[in-house]
């Protein structure tokens, strides 16, 4: 067996164990955030969950308040003469787990509902449902909002796993219910309890959740090996599995960290014989004098960090606020029609679904000059309604706009004009925040483009973005339109209009690989910003050359963009003249 | 409602507790809202009022919760039928959660489809808004609150009555109730005119001090091993609490401020520049509700220092990029007004 086999198989059995865990009491931890491509692990993953957990109710991403949450049967009670109610998804899922397939996708309301739903029942002791939220988000999408992923226990990323891993797990049907029977009774000691919390603020995981899970499921694992006391090391997988996945800051060198404060030498020595011994045993840096073990909280610490997810650092230094999300639920999927909101428009035959109400003057109308031709109602009632009568209510909605900014930090546009630029686009962020616009902010410089500000409305943090935003190196044009290209997209998908604003002085000297050359710089360039005037994105292109140059306007041209030569301007001026071009490309 | 997390048990965030208390003794103060991380205990405090608050006297089966005692300002079957004694009941004080996603039917109310197709009957479903008079309207993450409901709910914060005119009906009823809203702030902007709705504000952060945060861990979890017997533990501070509020109720009526401690408020307001006139009438009542809770006879200066950040932190004049604290502009301003 070669090194890489052994450790997918024991993937495989940490889900099994992850698993096992889930079905002792999926109420207590939440649910679980799973992230995987549609595929046979998670077929795999999902087939064991049915086993051992029942019942299991699928929701799907386009289901209704009514069917959610039950409500009145509307054909069943014309057809009965009383109100026929049925229960919704929720109830059927009580002591199971509600899967929530493209859970990425779910609508904002929708989230809201099972949330409160589970939030309510958490409160009031026993809980009543998980929710198993499956992710398929790739990874420059959006993925769930951090205010659902938070109340979900477990975080399983099962994209790294291959289809040969089997998941397995020694526990059957009677371990399950001898757990969920014994595990409330087993209590943590007080150094578990302290080394969870320590774990957690030293990983950066504020939310107090997180800790609680952490010890109903290191009470769950205990349980389910039928032991009457919490061990360390259910300890240790809990925090693995709760916490690390969670952590939004690199925990600093553990041993300077978890150093008790007297014993503490006064430097780290460096490395003798014995120490080297010492970290072969467990596997854990530590400074602390060898004769004795290590405190707990440094060997929890050392194996939290080994499960930090990867690319973390980059993660932290690109967006500042690190995994807490964009937080973008605000405006998911906003339609221009709409059945919930919005001015109304005259009602148009169909049924109530999707959260659409019944309109019933215009049901009332449809109905009333066909009675004749209708046999009469049998029980009592005076009018002969039929399904075909119903009338639904219709509004029309503004949708949001996102201005996206590609703002060109290169050398040659950046050092006399680009803190201009940034106070332009501070004082137009201005208004937007009047107009309760979304923003978005991306940055190219130096081979590549950056997404500094996922879609945001919080402008306290595009500030920010802007403000630390570093110059000089060359003018990767071409990645920064893919990306603004990219960020355009999945905005539209949401139903959000995007704009794009570019201030660059149009001079690509970097192709999409990062290398440099003006030649296949401007032919990747000239093909993204054809591709741009393809997608009908409406977009503006700021001028910021020191003079009006020839090149920006025929970018402009090619993207179909409006163009705005701005030699010396006031960043007050610049940013008056933008609000012009943008009332305009709005209207 | 016997399985809500006790409210006495609550470990630290002292000023989201004495803002809680200052609107369960004065609701005309406004309403509370909370700034800070998730997970901090901002939805348990919330939920945990109902602890504080003696249960309400309402005219019995009223869908509003109308107060018997009173003639105006109430529904309008408990108007007409003012005349005759009303029989009462009791009920909880309610705290109704406003969900992200709620349309605006459930919000206002609607026609009640149900008796219209079955009965024929035009008739109206009250909807959340009714069913949180007298009490409290929660909503979380209320930056995320889309447009058109905060739209309503300034309307209705601002005048206490609901008015629906839609779908053939033309229905009023009244609907005075404290806004509690919670959000995290990097999220997104509260609209300047729904900030203004909120009497206090407080920011809450998770504790940082180790002993704390386990100290609130464990006592979740001893609450959830077995909720009776915790709550049974602290039934007893939840009384307290309880008297403390109804006695400092009672004295709130007698309590005035003098001029010199109205200058004060007004020079300090002046001094920060706050829009409008709602700003000094919140601090004269919160500052009001707070010696009344301390129960004393009279406001002081540290009961000015202690409430001035709740209630100015929110109303400062201010650019949307400016990141600067305003806490830190509210403490200047009382240096200079107030002194140390």
């Amino acid at each position: 067996m070669n090194p890489t086999d052994r450790s997918e198989s024991q993937a495989g059995s940490e889900l099994g164990w992850a698993l096992a865990a889930l079905a002792v009491s999926p109420m207590a931890l939440g649910g679980a955030w799973v992230r995987a491509d549609h595929g046979p692990v998670r077929d795999q993953w999902l087939a064991f969950l049915k086993d051992k957990v029942t019942p299991c109710v699928r929701v799907p991403f386009n289901v209704d308040d009514e069917r959610l949450l039950g409500g009145l049967d509307l054909t069943a009670s014309l057809a009965h003469g009383t109100s026929v109610w049925h229960p919704g998804l929720l109830a059927q899922a009580e002591q199971g787990v509600v899967i929530l397939p493209m859970a990425e996708r779910l609508d904002a309301s929708v989230l809201a509902r099972i949330l409160q739903a589970q939030e309510r029942d958490t409160e009031s002791l026993p809980a009543r449902f998980g929710v198993v939220a499956l992710d398929e988000s790739l990874d420059d999408e959006k993925t769930l909002p951090s205010s659902f992923a938070e109340r979900l226990g477990l975080w399983l990323d099962l994209r790294q796993l291959s289809p040969h891993d089997e998941i397995f797990t020694d526990f059957d049907a009677a371990d399950i219910a001898h757990a969920r029977t014994h595990w409330l009774q087993l209590t943590l000691s007080d150094e578990q309890w302290f080394a969870i919390c320590q774990t957690a603020q030293a990983l950066g995981v504020d939310s107090l959740r997180a800790p609680q899970m952490t010890a109903r499921l290191a009470r769950i694992l205990a349980a389910l090996q039928a032991r009457s006391t919490v061990e360390d090391h259910d300890v240790v997988r809990a925090i693995q599995w709760v916490i690390s996945p969670r952590a939004t800051v690199l925990p600093q060198n553990p041993s300077q960290e978890a150093a008790p404060p007297e014993p503490a030498p006064p430097e780290p020595t460096p490395p003798d014989p014995q120490d080297a011994e010492q970290q072969d045993n467990n596997d854990s840096e530590n400074t602390a004098p060898p004769t004795e073990l290590p405190p707990l909280e440094d060997v929890v610490l050392a194996a939290a960090i080994a499960a930090l997810p990867d690319k973390l650092l980059d993660r932290l230094t690109l967006n500042p606020q690190g995994l807490r999300g964009a937080g973008s639920q605000g405006a998911r999927g906003v339609q221009r029609h709409s059945v919930h909101r919005g001015r109304p428009l005259p009602p148009r035959p169909g049924r109530p679904h999707q959260g659409a109400r019944l309109h019933v003057l215009a049901t009332l109308r449809s109905a009333i000059p066909r009675q004749k031709l209708r046999t009469p109602p049998k029980h009592g009632a005076l009018l002969a309604l039929r399904p075909d009568d119903f009338h639904c209510h219709h509004y029309a909605q503004q949708s949001a706009t996102c201005l996206i900014f590609a703002v060109d930090a290169s050398g040659s546009a950046a050092v006399q004009r680009l803190a201009e630029a940034k106070g332009a686009v501070e004082l137009l962020l201005n208004q937007s925040y009047a107009r309760r616009d979304w923003v978005c902010v991306l940055a190219f410089r130096a081979g590549q483009a950056q997404v500094l500000l996922p879609p945001t409305r919080s402008l306290v943090r595009a500030k920010r973005a802007l403000s630390g935003l570093p110059a000089g190196g060359g003018t990767p044009l071409a990645s920064g339109l893919k990306l603004a290209l990219e960020v355009a997209t999945q905005q539209a998908r949401q139903g959000v209009t995007p704009l794009l604003v570019v201030l660059s002085d149009g001079r690509a000297n970097v192709n999409l690989q990062g290398m440099g050359g003006r030649e296949e710089a401007q032919k990747d360039a000239h093909a993204l910003a054809q591709a741009c005037a393809q997608q009908r994105l409406s977009s503006l292109w700021l001028d910021t050359s020191m003079q009006p140059d020839p090149l920006a306007k025929q970018w402009a041209s090619l993207m179909q963009a409006r163009y705005l030569p701005m030699p010396y301007a006031q960043s007050e001026r610049m940013a008056d003249a933008m609000r012009h071009v943008v009332s305009g490309m709005r209207s | 409602m016997a399985s809500t997390f006790p409210f006495s048990a609550i470990v630290g965030q002292e000023d989201m507790i004495l803002a809680i208390q200052i609107v369960a003794v004065d609701p005309s103060v406004g309403g509370v809202l909370v700034l800070g991380d998730r997970g901090t205990g901002k939805s348990t405090a919330v939920r945990g009022l109902a602890d504080l608050l003696p249960p309400l006297k309402v005219v019995a089966g009223c869908p509003y919760g109308c107060d018997p005692a009173k003639t105006a300002g109430v529904c309008a079957q408990c108007s007409a039928a003012s005349l005759g004694k009303p029989k009462v009941e009791t009920r909880p004080v309610p705290v109704v959660d406003l969900p992200l996603g709620a349309s605006e039917d459930r919000v206002v109310g609607a026609l009640d489809l149900e008796k219209a197709l079955s009965q024929g009957v035009k008739s109206f479903a009250p909807g959340l808004l009714a069913q949180a008079n007298r009490g409290f309207l929660y909503i979380d993450e209320v930056n995320l609150l889309e447009d058109h409901l905060v739209d309503l709910l300034i309307d209705v914060a601002a005048s206490g009555e609901n008015l629906v005119e839609r779908e053939g009906l033309s229905v009023r009823h009244p609907a005075r109730f404290v806004l509690v809203g919670s959000g995290n702030p990097e999220e997104g902007e509260l609209r300047p005119q729904l900030l203004d709705r909120f009497g206090l504000s407080v920011e809450v952060k998770t504790p940082q001090a180790l002993d704390l945060r386990v100290e609130v861990v464990r006592r979740r979890d001893a609450f959830e091993r077995d909720p009776q017997a915790f709550r049974q533990k602290w039934e007893a501070a939840n009384e307290a609490q309880r008297k403390k509020i109804v006695a400092a109720r009672k004295r709130l009526p007698n309590l005035d401020l003098d001029d010199e401690m109205l200058h004060l408020c007004a020079a300090l307001c002046q001094r920060l520049g706050t829009d409008g006139l709602r700003a000094e009438l919140t601090l004269m009542r919160s500052l009001r509700a707070l010696a009344a809770l301390n129960g004393k006879a009279k406001v002081t200066r540290q009961d000015l220092q202690r409430v001035a950040p709740l209630v100015l932190r929110h109303r400062l004049r201010r650019n949307p990029l400016d990141d600067t604290g305003s806490d830190a502009r509210v403490q200047r301003a009382l240096q200079e007004v107030v002194g140390s």
